[in-house]
């Protein structure tokens, strides 16, 4: 790594004031330091801020409330979360591993970068940091995207985020002229040539708390992962998905999220549409799997990603509906 | 018995060579090529040099110059892969022999590269023949004919490469995480022009090898080299990345096999074309014997085995556990399950009908005859062969098998050791070095069996050259059928006078020795998923007398968690640059715990006392053989896809 | 870029230790080299292996992951700290280790297990363990010396 100053701010007004581009906000490191250690970033200064963010998860009429240096392992362990945004307590509970769900937070989850393989060698000078071209797009490409591939074909690593999406999360934000109200929907963004990024969040904002809105009692949700090995892996793919069925045995509400499969978490439209107003039985939710996967592009080494998208969607869908 | 150091180990005291802490010790950093294949046009160290905290910098502008691999030199102007050693600096800390490497400022002229193994540059062919192939195809009846690869696959020992070096006057004493601290010692001297003798070379912990540390790299030298220039003891560990691209691999291979049998399932004719990935540079101690294994598994009069390296730019491959065997045993057992579906033959009855008595290459028969018979006999009853459960819904069942030979585990002399008895305690005293397989445990219970002491009476001197008695490296799973002889003798002599001195005696000429074994597999496939996970696993290996059914025991279960890696998600993935896409155990998926299925050991104590003393051989690498065929064979079973390219990912199962 | 040294001082198994780092040094590179506690081991400096597993407030962390300068005035715990503890003493029972490099951290990452859940399950022991590789494949006989540990055979 290369040699940096490091600030433990007494406040967070302080701690923006010494942000920007150069000096990057320290959470719980997970992510920052091995992208220091690999050389792809080199801050002047880090900022502490896991101590002076908000920690912790609070429950109102409104929904839930979680402070963004929240550790996963908080989130995992909660049982309001357990019980009522069960698919977020199961993202957090399959993500890494303990060590380093102990260590990262949510804001940093959200925000962490992508695992492509070229983006994480620093002798690639990809498309998504600064460079002409993506390597993987013609590469090697097995882990890559299957949707919203442009300009990069990396997908989303984050296991926290298909989860929140679903649950329809906003991100509260704050830079040094105030805050704004993000809902995730708009704080993950598609790279573009201008923004070589997969959000919104610009230099020296933080992420403060991310709430998500109160759902009725017969709500149901579930998490599906799928990795190379058992544990300690990132995605191949995962789903995301939030039911709830009304008296009449109809679909009232429905999201689909599709992790692993996309630039940014993947929220599966024409598949809810499919649902939404249904009676549930096998032949619908095929349809909907089908429906997951519609719009794909497979790369040339990544097509088993299809089936088992539709899998993952088939089986998130039987169980929260059957 | 319990290993000896263990407490050392639960401790955090077992001192690694990455532990060594010396007075006014430096750090050291080695640059390394960017490129697959280039020349070096212009190095300038100059800023380096001059940083505040560097100690000493080496590369081709100012290293002595050393030959190294072939026609190569230590730091050469020619770079043959990405990771080729460039420069290295000694430093106050690793984080400052890092920014000094980022000072160092190279120029290259890129030169064409060949990656793939089906690209690079093929040697000579290596052949084995007999009886007379066409023949033998002539008379099958059934031939199987198919082509089976292999993945470059990466040893990840969990302690890097890496030294410590200081000098004393004019000897350099290596603390080095090493296999055969003789081995380094004779190197390290040859290539620094001194007499072995000025070279100590001391291993007493070491975080795992599994051959890649056979061998002297060349970070050895590099830390002399800056020790002495900078007058301080320097510390050179292999990072995560530099440990996967430079310091050794599995070879891949492509093998094409046909195999010819009778009706009855008699084999009439086995013809293999093989060529195996050699990397950059031939490094020494790769002994990837592929054909071995197809002229010695089953009987058969026919045979043509040939083999052809090929150079790529790329790290280069070192003996990997059972190198050669592990790439042979998966193409030959999956081709021999081939022929027992080809044949509707249960897989065991048609290894039994072709069962080799005595080693076909030496026309010498074997010490122990029957072991083979017997390990397939201990497995099927220990894995309820054919036993297999239902699947439910898109999850599939299947079983599979795979047996295996192997030619090291009988050791071979020179070997010494000496045995020191006073006031009814035992010193063994030899300078070999545990790796981790318990060795030293071992060695001191057939000290104490031969002294008739209880074991906790006996210790053990390992790990240092200086004590100047010979031990080979650590390799072929020879250790203790080499060494244990050497201190039984020993022991029996120090009996009668108090000190003994023993060495190995040859192995008998009229026969041949071998290990071997089998293991069952019972997978579970989900169709929808491709998702396979590995549910019950038996083993039996003859590895002689079982001095130490824990150590043993350890040895299976490590060799089939490794073994199924193998089989299931590990493969160095490189890309048409020559960039190694996966240098880290982020991206290179090596066996968690989660994934671990039940493991029946059933291996049995079949003293083999022809071979040797002790009765003893080896069962270090063989439980790793066997595992990958065993569940493709399993994989096939479940939903009738032959996965011939390994690792049996799931994009080779679905879509 | 330079940095000056900085002076942080941290507790480390009950005692306080003083060192003076740069910003950009690990709580690993503090450990094994500013203090000599050479138990927790460097095997992949990126949070891939778990090697470097200590327990910081109780909780296992990589150390490779973490600043030094971050850790201040938090309880940090190391191999070091434990003495003959069930689990060291179940280790070497079940031959749970071969070459040993990832025992420590093996055994802090059951350490943190055992102080919030004394008697786990094998799901739970499998849990724990499941961010510590071991390349020597001794999982069966970590989980099987977690379960004697446990009180369980
Ligand atoms: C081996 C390994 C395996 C992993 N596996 C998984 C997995 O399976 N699933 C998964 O979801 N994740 C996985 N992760 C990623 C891990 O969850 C993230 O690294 C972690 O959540 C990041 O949180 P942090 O607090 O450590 O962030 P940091 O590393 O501190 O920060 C990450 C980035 O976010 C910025 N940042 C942090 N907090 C804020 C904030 N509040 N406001 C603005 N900017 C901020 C930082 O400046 C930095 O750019 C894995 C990581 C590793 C190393
Ligand atoms: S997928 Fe994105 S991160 Fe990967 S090489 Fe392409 S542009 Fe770079
Ligand atoms: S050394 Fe920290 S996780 Fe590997
Ligand atoms: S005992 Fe060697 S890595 Fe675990």
């Amino acid at each position: 790594m290369r040699a940096f100053a490091y600030s433990r701010p007494a406040s967070l007004d302080e701690a923006l004031a010494l942000l920007g581009a150069s000096a990057r906000p320290l959470a719980g490191g997970t992510d920052l330091l091995t992208l220091m250690k690999a050389d792809l970033l080199a801050p002047e200064r880090l900022v502490a801020i896991a101590p002076l963010l908000p920690s912790g998860i609070a429950r109102d009429a409104e929904g839930v409330t979680i402070g963004a240096a929240t550790t996963l392992a908080d989130i995992e362990r909660d049982p309001t979360l357990a019980q009522r945004f069960t698919a977020l307590g199961q993202a957090a509970g399959v993500a890494a591993t303990p060590q380093l769900r102990n260590m990262a937070t949510l804001g940093g989850n959200l925000l962490q970068r992508p695992r492509c393989w070229y983006f994480r060698n620093r002798l690639a000078q990809c498309w998504l940091k600064g460079g002409t071209a993506c390597h993987a797009r013609e590469g090697e490409n097995r882990q890559h995207a299957l949707f919203g591939g442009s300009g990069c074909v990396a997908v989303h690593p984050s296991d926290l985020a298909p989860a929140l999406l679903a649950f329809g999360a906003s991100a509260r934000v704050r830079g040094a002229h105030g805050e704004r109200i993000v809902p995730l929907e708009e704080f993950f963004s598609l790279p573009t040539g201008e923004r070589r990024s997969e959000t919104r969040l610009r230099d020296g904002e933080l992420v403060l708390q991310v709430s998500m809105p109160s759902y009725p009692e017969e709500t149901r949700s579930l998490y599906l992962k799928e990795m190379d090995r058992r544990a300690f892996a990132f995605a191949l793919a995962s789903v995301a998905a939030v039911v709830r069925v009304s008296a009449r045995q109809r679909i009232g509400h429905v999201r689909l999220v599709l992790g692993g499969v996309a630039p940014i978490p993947w929220r599966a439209h024409g598949a809810e549409r499919v649902l939404l107003g249904e009676e549930a039985d096998e032949r619908l939710i095929e349809a909907a799997a089908d429906a997951a996967a519609e719009g794909a592009v497979p790369l040339k080494g990544n097509a088993f990603k299809l089936p088992l998208l539709k899998a993952l969607a088939r089986r998130a869908l039987r169980s929260l509906l059957l | 018995m319990k290993r000896i150091e263990g407490p050392e180990k639960v401790t955090g005291r077992a001192h690694y060579a990455c532990d060594v802490r010396l007075p006014g010790q430096l750090y050291a950093r080695v640059l390394r090529s960017p490129l697959p294949h280039a020349r070096i046009t212009r190095i300038d160290a100059a800023r380096a040099e001059r940083l505040a905290g560097v100690h000493a910098v080496l590369s081709s502008a100012n290293a002595p110059d050393i030959s190294w691999y072939e026609e190569s030199r230590l730091f050469d102007r020619t770079l043959r892969f990405i990771g080729d050693e460039l420069a290295a600096v000694a430093g106050e800390s690793e984080e400052i022999a890092e920014d000094a490497l980022r000072l160092i400022e190279v120029d290259y002229e890129a030169l064409p590269c060949a990656v793939g193994l089906e690209d690079g540059v093929r040697g000579k062919p290596q052949l084995q023949r007999r009886g007379d192939i066409d023949n033998g195809l002539r008379e099958a009846e059934v031939v199987v004919d198919a082509v089976y690869t292999t993945q470059t696959a990466l040893h990840n020992a969990l302690e890097p490469h890496g030294c410590t070096a200081h000098w004393e006057d004019d000897s350099l004493v290596l603390h080095e995480s090493t296999q055969g601290i003789f081995a380094v010692r004779d190197e390290v001297a040859e290539k620094l022009g001194m007499p072995k003798e000025r070279v100590r070379v001391i291993t007493q912990h070491m975080g795992g090898g599994f051959g890649a540390k056979q061998i002297a790299w060349k970070h050895s030298v590099i830390a002399a080299l800056l020790a002495k220039r900078a007058g301080r003891p320097v510390q050179l560990m292999l990072e995560r990345e530099a440990e996967n691209l430079a310091v050794g691999n599995r070879n891949a291979t492509r093998q094409r096999v046909r195999l010819g049998a009778k009706r009855d399932g008699t084999l009439c004719a086995i013809d293999v074309h093989i060529l195996v990935q050699s990397g950059a540079y031939l490094v020494g101690g790769e002994d990837s014997d592929v054909i071995g294994a197809y002229q010695t598994l089953y009987r058969c009069p026919h045979l043509r085995a040939e083999q052809v390296g090929v150079r790529t730019n790329t790290g280069p491959a070192v003996a990997f556990r059972a190198p050669g065997h592990a790439e042979a045993i998966f193409a030959l057992e999956s081709a021999m399950d081939e022929l027992s579906r080809a044949l509707a033959m249960d897989p065991i009855e048609l290894r039994l009908r072709n069962y080799a008595t005595e080693d076909q290459t030496k026309g010498k028969p074997y010490t122990s005859v029957d072991s083979l018979r017997r390990c397939y006999g201990q497995v099927k009853a220990a894995f309820d062969w054919p036993e297999r459960r239902m699947g439910q819904g898109s999850k599939k069942r299947g079983i599979g098998f795979a047996a295996h030979d192997w030619a090291g585990g009988g050791g071979w002399p020179p070997a010494e050791a000496r045995v020191e008895v006073a006031d009814g305690a035992a010193r063994v005293v030899t300078a070999t070095q545990d790796i981790g397989t318990g060795t030293g445990t071992a060695l001191c219970q057939i000290a104490a069996d031969e002294l008739g002491l209880p074991a906790e009476r006996v210790s053990i001197v390992l790990g240092d050259t200086r004590e100047g008695l010979y031990s080979p490296t650590s390799a072929g799973s020879a250790t203790l059928a080499t060494l244990g002889p050497a201190v039984r003798m020993a022991a029996a002599k120090a009996k009668k006078s108090g000190r003994g001195k023993g060495s190995r005696v040859k192995n008998p000429k009229d026969k041949s020795i071998r290990t071997c074994g089998a293991q069952c597999v019972e997978v579970e496939v989900d169709t929808e998923t491709g998702e396979v996970r590995v549910l019950r696993v038996a083993a039996a290996h003859d590895c002689g007398r079982v001095i130490n059914p824990v150590l043993v025991e350890s040895q299976v279960i490590g060799g089939i968690t490794q073994g199924l890696g193998y089989a299931l998600s590990e493969e160095r993935m490189v890309d048409a640059c020559g960039l190694v896409l996966n240098a880290s155990l982020e991206e290179y998926k090596v066996q968690t715990a989660a994934d671990g299925p039940q493991l029946v050991n059933a291996t049995q104590s079949m003293p083999d006392w022809e071979a040797n003393a002790t009765g003893a051989k080896g069962i270090g690498e063989p439980p790793l053989i066997p595992t990958a065929a065993a569940v493709a064979n399993a994989i096939f079973d479940a939903i009738g896809v032959r996965v011939r390219d390994l690792p049996c990912k799931r994009e080779r199962l679905i879509g | 870029m330079s940095v000056p040294l900085e002076s942080v001082t941290l507790r480390v198994n009950g005692a306080e230790r003083a060192v003076r780092v740069e910003p950009r040094r690990t709580l690993l590179d503090a450990l094994r080299l500013d203090l000599g506690l050479t138990g927790a081991k460097k095997a992949c400096d990126m949070g891939n292996c778990g090697a470097c597993t200590v327990l910081l407030d109780g909780r296992a962390v990589y150390a490779c992951l973490l600043l030094a300068i971050d850790c201040a005035g938090r309880e940090i715990a190391t191999v070091e700290g434990l003495h003959d503890d069930p689990l060291q003493r179940a280790f070497i029972e079940a031959d749970a280790f071969q070459c040993g490099f990832c025992t420590p951290g093996q055994i802090m990452s059951l350490k943190a297990l055992f102080s919030r859940t004394p008697a786990p399950s094998d799901e739970e022991i499998v849990r724990a363990v499941s961010g510590n590789l071991c390349r020597c494949g001794a999982y069966r006989n970590i989980v099987r010396a977690a379960r004697i540990a446990a009180g369980r055979r």
